[in-house]
């Protein structure tokens, strides 16, 4: 699981040569939005070039490609299959198209989430084997509904929640949409913290400059990891199946709970 | 003191052809225009063998460009140098015309004699009666006059250029005019639009926030931000950047700072007031905040060049420096820095205070992306040296942070650190694996000039291309 996913454009050299440097836990290699339809070859081979010369196993590597209603779908996945990447992020993703490209490739598929039907259908969606993770697209979902998109995000707590079941339902991840002002830092930590709150644990990102913001709110809180720590000591130090820490009892599923919030925090210190 | 109307005034007061060593400060940059005005004087008269000692020389000096054509000029003597003037010395510049000095060390020659000055022409922003002159108020405003101070005392004559007489006492005075011999009127002498800098801008950009954080980090990690402590950043956007970051940390830690050095901005007026260091030295002011600051904060102190960089100044304020954060053109597997040349060897820039900070401050760090364009910017050997590795303690990098091996202490404090620390030879090869390894660049064995460091050491030289 990754705390952050990373937008990187496609088409533009300066930033591929970067992708692993910004601390996000993985990174989504755009040619989809961000790339013109006349650049879409040209960013292709980019792509393809630069991630057979330059491949890092030390970051997760995803590629948004473009979907099947484009011409783009088939040349992307036959281009690109051969690299080692973690995945291909699909974009207005419904079960269809989900299938479509998971007969097409063995690699883990992130579903983008970005319209009415896509959420309704989501539970389909969800529990495709290929599926890896859910990712929200918050500007796509709002333009399909016709609605305005807010900067407190009210709109999008129902699809927040629904996403964030289904993924936790099907042991998938529930990745959050970016959040789109580049400078507003204190925006950034108050949508962070809403969709944390309805159980999404990553979220993508489209600056560079979130990554560390996003990275640390991701992350559980120093007082989750002291309460993991104490629980585990306890534990260690009893033969008993369920006990009490400060008044309260701690019991298996609790204890799972804190071995996860351990092995987070070891996965990313 | 004598009070004329015009340069025509004073050049029937003083021989011009017995006075060709003659000396300009660069706090108007490139909004000067008095080198301009005073330098077609020397044109005019047909002068030879002109000995030019610019503290700085920026792209409007076009009449130094005109001298060097006309082969008026025999030497120059400056700390930094861009735009045509730095072209025509790389590509047809004689054989040694020029020494890039440090600010440091151009105060200390002129005090101490080396450089012999006959007549320090000396654009002062406001002028009073007495001959005393500030900087900080008038159409012309630059801030502090700090490099032009020692010029003020130590040349045989002193020759202010103003358009701001004043009949007031000044609170600060920075050129004392028992000093000076003549005060010239002018109708204007500077440009206020190329006056300030346009670099006072904190960066956003990805790679520069990457840099920043990580240099803050460091920083923290070898204990060097706490109460009392001293710093010097700079204008560039990184710099910048990683003050404010430091602001963070320090506010949280309630931690104040005892001074702040060198070029003023806006932002460290904003920590001063906000009460997060006790005092600005400022010799030289970037931005019209900071211009306006020193008019009014007994906190905000002008300095000059030799208070603030000189190593035989017993009042030395960088000796005193705990950090100083810098650039780097070029940087290598010595920690040599060059921000003097381009990859090609043509003049863009020099010394300034680079090795004067670099040499004095207890943590020297170099914060630079790893490369610029497609050039990666450590190389096996830098194209020209400005700052002795010796003196460079840390690069600090997107990709990571390489700590000189001379720093044992530095190595070992951050034996426990999260930060990315690295060899500066596994940066490089980082480097290359993107970029290649840069073809060496030809150039011709046409000498044209030396670097001479603050000790008076010629470190390096500067040839034609």
């Amino acid at each position: 699981m990754a705390r952050s996913y990373l937008f990187i454009p496609g088409n533009t050299p300066s930033m591929l040569q970067h992708a692993n440097v910004f601390d996000s836990d993985a990174v989504i290699i755009d040619l989809e939005d961000s790339v013109s339809l006349q650049k879409k070859h040209e960013a292709r081979r980019l792509v393809f070039e630069y991630l057979t010369k330059y491949y890092d196993s030390s970051i997760e590597i995803y590629i948004r490609i473009n979907d099947p209603s484009t011409p783009f779908f088939e040349a992307d996945v036959a281009l690109l299959d051969g690299l080692p990447i973690n995945g291909y992020v699909l974009p207005k993703a419904t079960k269809d198209t989900v299938l479509l490209l998971s007969r097409m490739t063995k690699k883990p598929l992130i579903a983008i989430i970005e319209s009415a039907y896509s959420v309704v259908t989501l539970e389909d969606i969800a529990k495709i084997e290929s599926i890896k993770g859910l990712l929200l697209g918050a500007e796509d979902y709002t333009t399909d509904m016709n609605i305005e998109r807010t900067i407190d995000g009210e709109e999008l707590i129902y699809v927040r929640s629904r996403l964030a079941i289904y993924a936790k339902a099907y042991n998938k991840e529930a990745i959050d949409t970016p959040f789109t002002m580049k400078d507003d830092e204190e925006g950034l930590k108050k949508d962070i913290l809403r969709a944390k709150a309805l159980g999404l644990h990553s979220k993508s990102v489209i600056h560079p400059n979130h990554v560390t913001l996003v990275n640390q709110l991701m992350s559980p809180s120093e007082s989750l990891v002291l309460w993991a720590t104490r629980v585990l000591k306890k534990k260690a130090m009893t033969s008993k199946g369920a006990f009490s820490l400060d008044g309260k009892m701690v019991d298996e599923p609790i204890i799972k709970k804190a071995q996860k919030i351990i092995d987070e925090v070891k996965k990313y210190s | 003191m004598k009070l004329l109307n015009s340069l025509d005034e004073l050049f029937k007061e003083i021989d011009i052809h017995q006075n060709k060593a003659i000396s300009f400060h660069h706090h108007l940059r490139n909004g000067d225009l008095v080198i301009n005005q005073v330098l077609e004087k020397y044109h005019s008269h047909h002068v030879q063998e002109i000995a030019l000692f610019p503290s700085a020389i920026f792209p409007s000096y076009q009449m130094i460009k005109r001298l060097l054509e006309q082969d008026q000029i025999a030497h120059i003597t400056t700390n930094y140098i861009s735009g045509g003037v730095a072209d025509y010395l790389s590509n047809q510049g004689k054989e040694n015309i020029l020494t890039m000095q440090t600010h440091g060390g151009r105060a200390r020659a002129i005090i101490e004699g080396k450089s012999k000055i006959d007549i320090a022409f000396i654009a002062a922003p406001s002028v009073n009666y007495k001959g005393d002159a500030i900087g900080y108020k008038g159409p012309s405003k630059c801030g502090s006059l700090g490099y032009a101070i020692a010029d003020s005392e130590y040349a045989k004559i002193v020759v202010l250029l103003t358009d701001h007489l004043v009949d007031e006492e000044f609170d600060r005075v920075e050129i004392h005019g028992s000093n000076v011999d003549y005060v010239v009127s002018l109708d204007k002498i500077g440009d206020p639009s190329g006056i300030v800098s346009g670099t006072t801008n904190i960066t956003t950009n990805p790679i520069g926030v990457k840099i920043a954080k990580q240099t803050a980090r460091f920083l923290e990690d070898i204990d060097v931000i706490k109460d009392g402590f001293s710093f010097q950043s700079g204008a560039g956007g990184i710099s910048l950047k990683v003050t404010a970051e430091l602001e963070n940390y320090m506010k949280i830690k309630q931690i104040t700072a005892s001074f702040f050095s060198g070029g003023i901005t806006g932002y460290h007026v904003g920590l001063l007031e906000r009460g997060l260091v006790d005092k600005l030295y400022d010799v030289q002011c970037f931005d019209l905040t900071a211009i306006d600051s020193l008019s009014r904060n007994k906190n905000h102190i002008p300095i000059s060049a030799s208070k603030y960089a000189n190593p035989a100044d017993i009042d030395q304020v960088i000796k005193d420096l705990d950090v100083v954060i810098l650039g780097a053109t070029e940087i290598d597997l010595d920690f040599n820095v060059n921000v003097t040349t381009d990859s090609h060897g043509i003049i863009m820039g020099g010394s300034g205070g680079h090795s004067d900070t670099a040499s004095e401050a207890k943590v020297s760090v170099i914060v630079s992306p790893l490369f610029k364009g497609r050039l990666p910017i450590i190389k096996k050997h830098v194209t020209t040296i400005t700052t002795l590795g010796k003196h460079i303690d840390v690069l600090v990098t997107e990709r990571g942070i390489a700590i000189n091996p001379l720093r044992k202490d530095l190595l070992e404090k951050c034996k426990q650190s999260l930060l990315k620390i690295k060899t500066i030879e596994e940066l490089y090869q980082e480097a290359i694996n993107y970029t290649g390894i840069p073809k060496d660049v030809t150039r011709s064995d046409v000498q044209i000039g030396v670097i001479e460091d603050r000790t008076y050491d010629k470190i390096d030289r500067l040839y034609r291309k």
